[in-house]
C-alpha cells in the first residue's frame, strides 16, 4: 500500500547517513549528557534498562544453575539471598518501569503530536536521578554485602539487629532516588498530555498506548511517594536506631513495613502491567487492519484498573493472620479486579476476529502475550481466594504466578512493542528471521521455566530457597526450569543482537512502514528534533487513516474538535 | 515551537500549575503515609505524647503558620493586579510567618531533647520526629522557594511573565499549610 | 537421608479435613480457569489462524469498532462467576479458621519460630522439643504461633494453611491430621541465610502412641550409663548449656537459644532438616555446623575427635 507522505515532511534520510538526525548541537558523546530531547532521554531511559536487563538476567540464570539439583552447593546462602534480592530489585525498579518510562518518553510526545514533554530540563533531571539510584543500589557490591532481604525487604529481617551489613542501606537510599526520577518523568507525560495535545485530539481520540500511560503516571505519583515514606523510615530505624518496624517491647510494627511497602506495592505491578496493556491496544489493531474493538471500554477498564488497584495491597499479607474480615474484604476488591483486566483481554481478542491479521513478529509477541497473560491472570485469581493464597502464597506457584504476568504478559507485550517502535526510532527494520528465532525461543524458554514452578508450588516448594531436599519431582522439575532459563536467555541474547545488529543493517524503514494510523507515524523515521513539520487534521483516534480512507471517516469524527 | 497546538497558556491552568498540583498530590500520598504509620503505631505511645508535648503553645504558633496562608494569597492578588510593591511586601510578611512557625517547631523539638527523648528515643518519638520533621522540612523548602522569588522581585526581575511561578508556589505554600492542620490535628489533639 | 524425603507434601494430597476444603476450592478455581483459558487460547489461535491473511492485501477488512452488548456480557458474566467464588471463599475460609468452640477439645502447642528451628511446647505437659512435632490423629491441634526474631511461616500443605509467624503478633492456627503418618512442611517466609532448612516434620499418631510419646518426653534425658556419656555429659553442661537446655544433664537448666536437647536422640533429623539423626551426620555437624547449614547461629566451636565422640554418646542416648 502506497504510504502517503504527509503534508510537508522532509525526505527519508538514506541509509547511509547516520540515522539520528543533526541538531543544531551536533549528536556527539556530549550532547547525550546535556540534552533534553525527550527522544534521546528516551532512549537512555532504554538503554540504560536493557543494560540492567542482562544483569538481572544474569542473575535469574544464577538462580536457576544453584537450584537445578537438590543439595546444591554453586551458591551459598548468603551468595543465593543477595542474587534473588537484587534479581528482583534490578527487574522491576532497574528494567521494566524505566523501559516503559523511556519507551513512553519517547514515543508518547510524538502520539499526541507534540514537539517535546512539557518540562524538558525536569525530563533531563528524572533520567539521571534514575541512573544515579541504580548506581547507588550497586554500588554495595564494593561494601561486599549486597541488598540481601529479598526485594520487598520485610521487616524485622531488614533492621540493623539482623541484616547489619550496609548494603540493604544502599539498597533504601538508591530505591529512594530512582523513585524520585520515576516521579518527574511521571509529572511530566501527565502535563504533556493535559497541555500539549494537538488540535482535535481530545481525550477520546487519545490513542490508548497514552490513556494507559497517564493512567500509569498517576498510579505512579500516588504509588511511590508511599514507598519512599516506608524507605525513609526504614532507614531511620537502621542507621538512626528509631523503632517504626522493630517488633519488640517498645512498640514497633513488623506488619506495618508491610502496609506501606504493598500499598505502593500493588500499584506497581500494575505500573508494570498497563503500559504492556497500552502497547497491545496499538499494535494489535495495526497488525488486524482494523481499530480496537470497545476503545472506550479499553480505556475505561485502564481507569477502574488504576483505582482498584489503591484497594487491594492486603492480598500480599493474607498469611499474616489480619483476621477474616480484613481478609474478606480484600479477597473480594482483589476478585473484583480481574473484571476490567478480563475486558481488556477479551477486547483484543476480538479485534483480531475478522482481521486481516500480519503475522509479523510485533503481532507474535502480542498473541502470545494473551495467552500467558491469561495464565497468569487465572493464578491470580486463585490468590485472590484467600483459603488457596493461604497454601500456595510464598511458594513456587506464585513465583510462576508473577513471572507469567510480568513476563509473559508484559516483557512480552514490550517486546511487541519494540519491534513496532524500533523503525521509528532508529530509522531501520528490526531483522523478521531474527525477531521470529527470539519469539519462538521465547515463548519455549519462558513456558519450560515457569509452567513447571506451578507444580514445584503445588508440591511444597517454598520460594526464596537457596536450595531444596531431594522430595520426588523436586530435582526434575527444577532442572526442566533451569534448562527453560537457558532457552529463554539465549532468545533475549538474539533479541539484543538483533537490535545492534538492524540499527546498522536492517531494512530502511520510511515514515510508516507498518502503515499505521497514530501521529508518530506521521513524520520522518527518526524524526526531526522538533518532532513534526506539519501535523495532519485529527479527527478522529485515527488520524493518518482517516487521510488515507476520507470515505470511511471514524464513528469519532462525528465529535466536537478543538477539546484541548 | 511548530507543534500544531498553539493554545495560549491561560494562567490558571498553565502547564506550571498543572504540573505542581499533579506533585503536590504524589505529597499528599507521602504525609498520608507519615500520618497513617502515626496512626498504627500510636497504641504504643503510652502517655507520652501528653506529657511531653505542648499543645497549646503548639496552637499559637501553628496559627502564625495559617496566617500565612492569608497573607500569601493577599501577595498573589497584588501580584495579579501588578502591585509588585505591595506583593514584596506580603511575601516578607508571609516569609517571617514562616520563620514564626519553625521557630515554634524548634523550641517544641529542643525542649524534647531536654526530656531525654531523643529523634530515636522510642516509637513515639521515632514518628513525632519524623512525622513533623518532614512537614518542617517541606516549610523550609517552601521558604527557600519563597525567598528565592521575594528575592528576584526585589532585583526587579520578576514580572507579568512568571505569574505561574507566583501561583504554582502559592498553591504549594497553602498545601504545606493544609498538612500542618492534618499533622496537628492528628498529633495534638487525636492522639494525645 | 533419602527416605527422611521420600513422601510428597502436596498441597493436592491433604490428609486434614482443613487442607482438603482448600483443596476440593483449589478444584472448582482450577476448573472455572481452565474454562476461561481454552476459550481464550482457542480464539486467539483461531484468529490467527482463519483471519490470517498472507497476501498483504490492501483490502480493508470489516472495521468494527465495538460491541456494547458483547461488551456488557463479558463484563457481568465474569463478575458473577467471581462473586459465586467469593460465598465460597469466604465459607471456606470460616472453615478453615480456628473456631471458638471447637467440637472436640483441641490439643494445644505453642510453637515458636527462630532463626532457623522450630520449638515446640506441649503447655500441658511441659514438654518441649524442637522441629519435629507429634500429634495425635482426629483431634484439632491448636496452635499458637510467635516467633522470638525475624518473621516466619508455619506450613505444612497436607495439614493445613500456612500462617506467618510474627514477632510481638501471636498467631492462632488449627490443623489436623485424619491419619498416621509423617507429614513434612517447612518455613514459608524468608528469614534469612537458614531459611531454606527450616524444616517441619509433623508426626502424626494414634491417641495411644501419641500418649506414650508425650510421657517418653516429659522424663529427663536418660542418665550416662557409659564412660563416653559422662565424658558427654560434662562437656555438654561445661559448654552446650550456653544455648542448649538438656533436663536431667547434670548442671543447671540450660539456656534456650538453641533447640532443647532433652530427647534429641528421639529425632530423625538433626539442623531442622539439614541432616538425619544418624550418629554419623551428628558428628558432621559437631565438626562443623556453618559447613552443613552456613549462616547457622551455632558456631563452629573447633570440637576435637574426642569431645565428639563424646557428645555424640551422650547426645543420641535414647
Amino acid at each position: 500500500m502506497a504510504q502517503k507522505s504527509m503534508g510537508a515532511a522532509p525526505e527519508a534520510l538514506s541509509p547511509h547517513e547516520h540515522p539520528f538526525p543533526p541538531l543544531n548541537r551536533g549528536w556527539g558523546w556530549l550532547t547525550w549528557f546535556s540534552t533534553t530531547d525527550h527522544k534521546k532521554i528516551g532512549i537512555m531511559y532504554m538503554v540504560t534498562s536493557l543494560f540492567f536487563f542482562g544483569v538481572g538476567g544474569i542473575e535469574a540464570l544464577l538462580i536457576r544453575i544453584q537450584l537445578a539439583a537438590p543439595n546444591a552447593k554453586v551458591l551459598s546462602p548468603q551468595e543465593y539471598d543477595a542474587i534473588f534480592t537484587m534479581h528482583g530489585t534490578t527487574m522491576i525498579f532497574l528494567v521494566v518501569m524505566p523501559i516503559f518510562i523511556g519507551l513512553a518518553n519517547y514515543i508518547l510526545p510524538l502520539m499526541v503530536g507534540a514537539r517535546d514533554v512539557a518540562f524538558p530540563r525536569l525530563n533531563a533531571l528524572g533520567y539521571w536521578v534514575f541512573l544515579l539510584g541504580g548506581i547507588v543500589i550497586y554500588l554495595a557490591l564494593f561494601t561486599g554485602s549486597l541488598a540481601n532481604a529479598g526485594w520487598f525487604s520485610y521487616a524485622p529481617l531488614s533492621e540493623s539487629a539482623f541484616t547489619s551489613r550496609p548494603g540493604l542501606d544502599y539498597w533504601a537510599a538508591g530505591l529512594i532516588e530512582t523513585g524520585v526520577g520515576t516521579i518527574a518523568a511521571a509529572v511530566n507525560l501527565i502535563v504533556t498530555v493535559v497541555r500539549y495535545r494537538a488540535t482535535g485530539m481530545t481525550w477520546r481520540r487519545l490513542p490508548l498506548f497514552v490513556w494507559m500511560m497517564v493512567i500509569t503516571s498517576l498510579l505512579i505519583l500516588f504509588a511511590l511517594t508511599p514507598l519512599n515514606a516506608g524507605l525513609i523510615m526504614l532507614l531511620g530505624d537502621r542507621i538512626l536506631h528509631m523503632h517504626f518496624f522493630r517488633a519488640n517491647a517498645s512498640g514497633g510494627s513488623a506488619i506495618l513495613w508491610q502496609h506501606i511497602f504493598w500499598f505502593f506495592g500493588h500499584p506497581e505491578v500494575y505500573i508494570m502491567a498497563l503500559p504492556a496493556f497500552g502497547i497491545m491496544s496499538e499494535v494489535v489493531p495495526v497488525f488486524s487492519r482494523k481499530p480496537i474493538f470497545g476503545y472506550t471500554f479499553v480505556a475505561g477498564s485502564g481507569i477502574a484498573i488504576g483505582l482498584l488497584s489503591f484497594g487491594v495491597w492486603v492480598h500480599h499479607m493474607f498469611a499474616v493472620g489480619l483476621g477474616v474480615p480484613m481478609n474478606a474484604a480484600f479477597s473480594a476488591t482483589s476478585m473484583l479486579i480481574a473484571v476490567p483486566t478480563g475486558v481488556k483481554i477479551f477486547n483484543w481478542s476480538t479485534t483480531m476476529f475478522q482481521g486481516k491479521l500480519r503475522l509479523d513478529t510485533p503481532l507474535l509477541f502480542a498473541a502470545a502475550m494473551i495467552i500467558q497473560f491469561v495464565i497468569g491472570g487465572i493464578t491470580g485469581v486463585m490468590f485472590a481466594v484467600a483459603p488457596i493464597d493461604w497454601q500456595l502464597t510464598d511458594t513456587y506457584f506464585v513465583v510462576a504466578h508473577f513471572h507469567y504476568v510480568l513476563f509473559g504478559g508484559s516483557m512480552f507485550g514490550l517486546w511487541a512493542g519494540i519491534y513496532y517502535w524500533y523503525p521509528k526510532v532508529t530509522g531501520r527494520m528490526m531483522s523478521e528471521r531474527l525477531g521470529k528465532w527470539h519469539f519462538w525461543l521465547a515463548v519455549i524458554g519462558f513456558n519450560m521455566t515457569f509452567f513447571v514452578q506451578h507444580i514445584l508450588g503445588v508440591m511444597g516448594m517454598a520460594r526464596r530457597v537457596y536450595t531444596y531436599p531431594n522430595l520426588p519431582g523436586y530435582g526434575t522439575l527444577n532442572l526442566i526450569s533451569t534448562i527453560g532459563a537457558f532457552i529463554l536467555g539465549t532468545a533475549v541474547v538474539l533479541f539484543l543482537w538483533n537490535i545492534v545488529w538492524s540499527f546498522r543493517k536492517g531494512k530502511v524503514a520510511g515514515d510508516n512502514p507498518w502503515d499505521a494510523w497514530t501521529l508518530e507515524w506521521a513524520t520522518t523515521s527518526p524524526p526531526p528534533e522538533h518532532n513534526f513539520e506539519r501535523l495532519p487534521p485529527v479527527r478522529s483516534a485515527r488520524p493518518l487513516f482517516d487521510l488515507a480512507h476520507p470515505e470511511l471517516a471514524d464513528a469519532h469524527a462525528a465529535q466536537p474538535e478543538g477539546n484541548a | 515551537m511548530t507543534t500544531a497546538n498553539t493554545t495560549a497558556a491561560k494562567p490558571r491552568t498553565n502547564k506550571h500549575i498543572i504540573g505542581m498540583l499533579f506533585f503536590i498530590g504524589s505529597e499528599i500520598f507521602f504525609f498520608l503515609t507519615l500520618l497513617s504509620s502515626y496512626a498504627y503505631l500510636s497504641g504504643a505511645f503510652g502517655n507520652l505524647p501528653r506529657s511531653s508535648l505542648a499543645v497549646p503553645r503548639t496552637l499559637i504558633f501553628s496559627l502564625f503558620l495559617w496566617a500565612s496562608s492569608l497573607t500569601i494569597w493577599i501577595a498573589e492578588r497584588n501580584f495579579h493586579r501588578r502591585r509588585f510593591g505591595a506583593y514584596r511586601g506580603w511575601m516578607v510578611i508571609t516569609i517571617l510567618l514562616g520563620l514564626t512557625f519553625l521557630t515554634g517547631q524548634g523550641i517544641e523539638y529542643t525542649e524534647l531533647f531536654r526530656k531525654g527523648i531523643a529523634l530515636n528515643y522510642d516509637v513515639f518519638s521515632s514518628a513525632f520526629f519524623t512525622l513533623t520533621g518532614f512537614h518542617g522540612l517541606h516549610v523550609v523548602t517552601g521558604l527557600i522557594m519563597l525567598s528565592s522569588l521575594t528575592g528576584m522581585s526585589f532585583a526587579g526581575k520578576l514580572g507579568p511573565e512568571n505569574e505561574s511561578a507566583v501561583v504554582s508556589l502559592s498553591y504549594y505554600w497553602h498545601f504545606v499549610d493544609a498538612v500542618w492542620i492534618a499533622v496537628f490535628c492528628v498529633a495534638y489533639l487525636i492522639f494525645i | 537421608m533419602h527416605s527422611l524425603y521420600s513422601t510428597a507434601n502436596s498441597v493436592l494430597s491433604p490428609a486434614s479435613p482443613y487442607a482438603q476444603n482448600i483443596a476440593h476450592l483449589f478444584w472448582v478455581t482450577f476448573w472455572i480457569s481452565m474454562v476461561i483459558l481454552v476459550l481464550v487460547s482457542a480464539f486467539v489461535i483461531f484468529n490467527l489462524i482463519r483471519y490470517r491473511d498472507r497476501e498483504r492485501s490492501s483490502e480493508l477488512p470489516p472495521q468494527t469498532h465495538g460491541n456494547t452488548i458483547v461488551e456488557i456480557t463479558w463484563t457481568t458474566i465474569p463478575f458473577a462467576i467471581l462473586v459465586v467464588l467469593f460465598v465460597l471463599t469466604v465459607q471456606s475460609m470460616e472453615a478453615v479458621t480456628p473456631p471458638k468452640h471447637p467440637k472436640t477439645d483441641p490439643v494445644n502447642v505453642d510453637v515458636v519460630a527462630h532463626q532457623w528451628w522450630w520449638e515446640f511446647r506441649y503447655p500441658g505437659s511441659k514438654v518441649v522439643t524442637a522441629n519435629e512435632l507429634h500429634i495425635p490423629v482426629g483431634k484439632p491441634i491448636d496452635i499458637t504461633l510467635t516467633s522470638v526474631d525475624v518473621i516466619h511461616d508455619f506450613w505444612v500443605p497436607e495439614l493445613g494453611r500456612k500462617i506467618d509467624a510474627v514477632p510481638a503478633h501471636p498467631n492462632q492456627l488449627v490443623i489436623e491430621a485424619d491419619k498416621p503418618g509423617v507429614y513434612l512442611g517447612t518455613c514459608a517466609e524468608y528469614c534469612g541465610a537458614g531459611h531454606a532448612w527450616m524444616r517441619i516434620r509433623v508426626y502424626a499418631q494414634t491417641p495411644a502412641d501419641y500418649q506414650t510419646w508425650l510421657a517418653g518426653q516429659a522424663k529427663p534425658h536418660p542418665a550416662p550409663t557409659s564412660a563416653a556419656e559422662a565424658i558427654g555429659m560434662g562437656y555438654f553442661d561445661g559448654k552446650c548449656a550456653e544455648c542448649h537446655n538438656i533436663t536431667g544433664s547434670g548442671g543447671s537448666k540450660g539456656q534456650d537459644v538453641g533447640p532443647d536437647l532433652t530427647h534429641f536422640g528421639t529425632r530423625d533429623t538433626l539442623g531442622a532438616g539439614v541432616l538425619a539423626n544418624t550418629p554419623a551426620d551428628l558428628r558432621t555437624w559437631l565438626e562443623n555446623p556453618q559447613a552443613v547449614k552456613p549462616g547457622v547461629h551455632m558456631p563452629n566451636l573447633h570440637l576435637s575427635t574426642s569431645q565428639i565422640d563424646a557428645l555424640v554418646a551422650y547426645l543420641e542416648a535414647k
